[in-house]
């Protein structure tokens, strides 16, 4: 990395923000819509355990800890990959062509050169809101092990995460249009994520654990802290592993794009 | 002479869809998924219970595969006139021989078709095969509740149709038509099912148009309501049709006084 790469992702940062709030109003609308969309979830989990008391043994709090992990990581993730979420729309445009132009790393202007904020501030307000809310209902006592574990945790949940986006933007080298993968794959995990996945199907828990592996962003770290009887059915090394889940499926993902990019033909003109 | 014309815009848009299969393969998987999930939430739930409030756990399968299923098919486009407002068609297509309402309504029926015959049946028929469904409680039930799946359908249509007249005072209405639908998802039955609400917010959605939509059909092919509850459904589901569509004229109205169109 060059010397003056902050300074520039500095500049970039300014210039997303001088964009996105050129229309107030709307700005703080969208940030509202991402923040109640998003909380559509929470509100439906809220009703139903409010007539069903419990989940295979998780209660409300525990539930709305589990789903906080979703949202802080997406928050945190869509600062830096919104370049990669959106990255089929500017390989079809022929967008890509002009990065490439440029005397920088593609995947440094990728990353640094889109930011989607409101889906950052939606996602991570939310995903704060319920980490300490449910936290402190839970009863939790903040030891600096417990803290650092998180930051950790968190910090793994978010490489997952741009792990997949990174991978299914590198598909779009090979294939035209990959949104309706995206959908299946990662927006559909996230569904399945907030919820203890003990309670799916073995071949669902499987695609959790090892295939898409949301359950390393908020399952396992979450019994971290809660120790439920489901997590018997896992191995305890599970908990432990998140980083290095993260860190691995990373590596892989960039190797992937590494080796991808030599044959990318542009579609625009 | 006009009705072909409508013809001829849904049949356009019928045959738009079948141009990208693999989003649509993808699109009858991800309705299966959703399903799924929501089955297996229940069951867990459920566990050993036969019946909560007197509700069974087929009732519940059946609720979310009908409601599902309906929402495969019942195809709205929020951003239709904001589209052709955007990008300045909106003035030619005012001047055609044909009202832009009828049009917008055929570009869209013609793609429900689509999803109806191509995404819903074989979706449906994984669902049933796989998952199983109750029977519905009768002939008569039967018919009622396509009949209130069409009206249904209208009642989705119409809430999109009075939305998008914001379109003329608004640069953007991504944001106005997201919250619309988080209150068509919670409050509609398709991601809890009605019966399952607190009391004090079945009282509140009973004055709302939501419940129409997927909550009364499946209520009426449940055999949950009869007689005179029916009519009353269908009463509901048309004072609604009506006063959406009755608002969104007159914003219609309004706003075409203020359109200014750069370009196009």
């Amino acid at each position: 990395m060059r010397s003056d790469a902050l300074k520039l992702s500095a500049v970039y940062t300014k210039m997303i923000f001088r964009s996105w709030f050129q229309y107030r109003v709307d700005a703080i609308l969208r940030s509202l819509a991402v923040f109640m969309r998003e909380a559509t979830s929470i509100i439906v989990i809220y009703f139903t355990l409010l007539k069903f008391d419990s989940l295979n043994g998780w209660n409300i709090y525990e539930m709305l800890f589990l789903f906080s992990l979703v949202y802080v990581t997406y928050g945190i993730m869509i600062i830096f990959f919104t370049g990669l979420r959106d990255f089929g729309k500017t390989v079809r445009t022929g967008g890509f062509d002009r990065y490439i132009l440029r005397p920088r790393g593609l995947l440094f202007q990728l990353i640094f050169a889109n930011a989607d904020w409101f889906a950052a501030v939606g996602h991570g307000c939310l995903g704060i809101l319920l980490f300490v809310l449910s936290a402190a209902k839970i009863g939790v006592v903040w030891t600096p092990a417990r803290v650092i574990y998180y930051i950790f945790s968190i910090a793994g949940g978010v490489l997952i995460q741009g792990a997949i986006f990174l991978f299914l933007a590198t598909l779009n080298i090979y294939l035209f249009e990959t949104n309706a993968l995206k959908e299946v794959f990662y927006w559909n995990g996230r569904k399945f994520a907030g919820y203890p996945i003990s309670i799916f199907h073995k071949a669902i828990q499987f695609c959790m654990t090892f295939v898409v592996p949301f359950a390393f962003v908020n399952y396992f770290p979450s019994q971290f802290l809660l120790r439920k009887d489901d997590m018997a059915m896992y191995p305890e090394i599970f908990m432990y592993i998140t980083p290095l889940v993260g860190i691995v499926m990373y590596l892989l993902a960039y190797l992937f794009w590494r080796v991808s990019i030599k044959y990318y033909k542009s579609s625009g003109n | 002479m006009k009705m072909t014309a409508y013809m001829a815009f849904a049949k356009k848009s019928f045959l738009q869809k079948s141009a990208y299969r693999m989003e649509h393969w993808m699109g009858i998987l991800n309705t299966l998924i959703r399903l799924v999930i929501y089955v297996e939430i229940y069951r867990a739930l459920y566990g050993a219970r036969e019946a909560v409030d007197g509700i069974t756990m087929s009732m519940v399968t059946t609720n979310f595969i009908l409601s599902l299923g309906m929402e495969s098919f019942f195809v709205v486009d929020d951003f239709y006139l904001s589209y052709r407002i955007g990008n300045g068609s909106i003035a030619s297509e005012m001047l055609l021989p044909v009202s832009f309402h009828g049009r917008m309504l055929a570009d869209n029926l013609g793609t429900a078709a689509f999803k109806l015959i191509f995404h819903f049946i074989p979706a449906m028929l994984v669902a049933v095969l796989f998952i199983g469904i109750s029977a519905p409680a009768g002939a008569a039930s039967m018919g009622l509740f396509v009949l209130s799946v069409l009206f249904g359908y209208g009642v989705l249509w119409s809430i999109s149709f009075m939305f998008q007249m914001f379109s003329f005072w608004l640069i953007n209405v991504w944001a106005i038509m997201t919250i619309k639908n988080v209150f068509i998802n919670v409050l509609s039955g398709a991601m809890i099912p009605l019966w399952f609400m607190p009391e004090s917010m079945k009282n509140v959605i009973k004055f709302t148009p939501f419940e129409s939509i997927y909550f009364t059909p499946v209520q009426i092919y449940l055999g949950k309501i009869t007689g005179a509850e029916i009519a009353g459904g269908f009463i509901k589901q048309i004072i609604w049709i009506v006063c959406l569509l009755g608002i969104g004229m007159i914003l219609w109205h309004k706003g075409q006084k203020k359109l200014v169109v750069q370009g196009g």
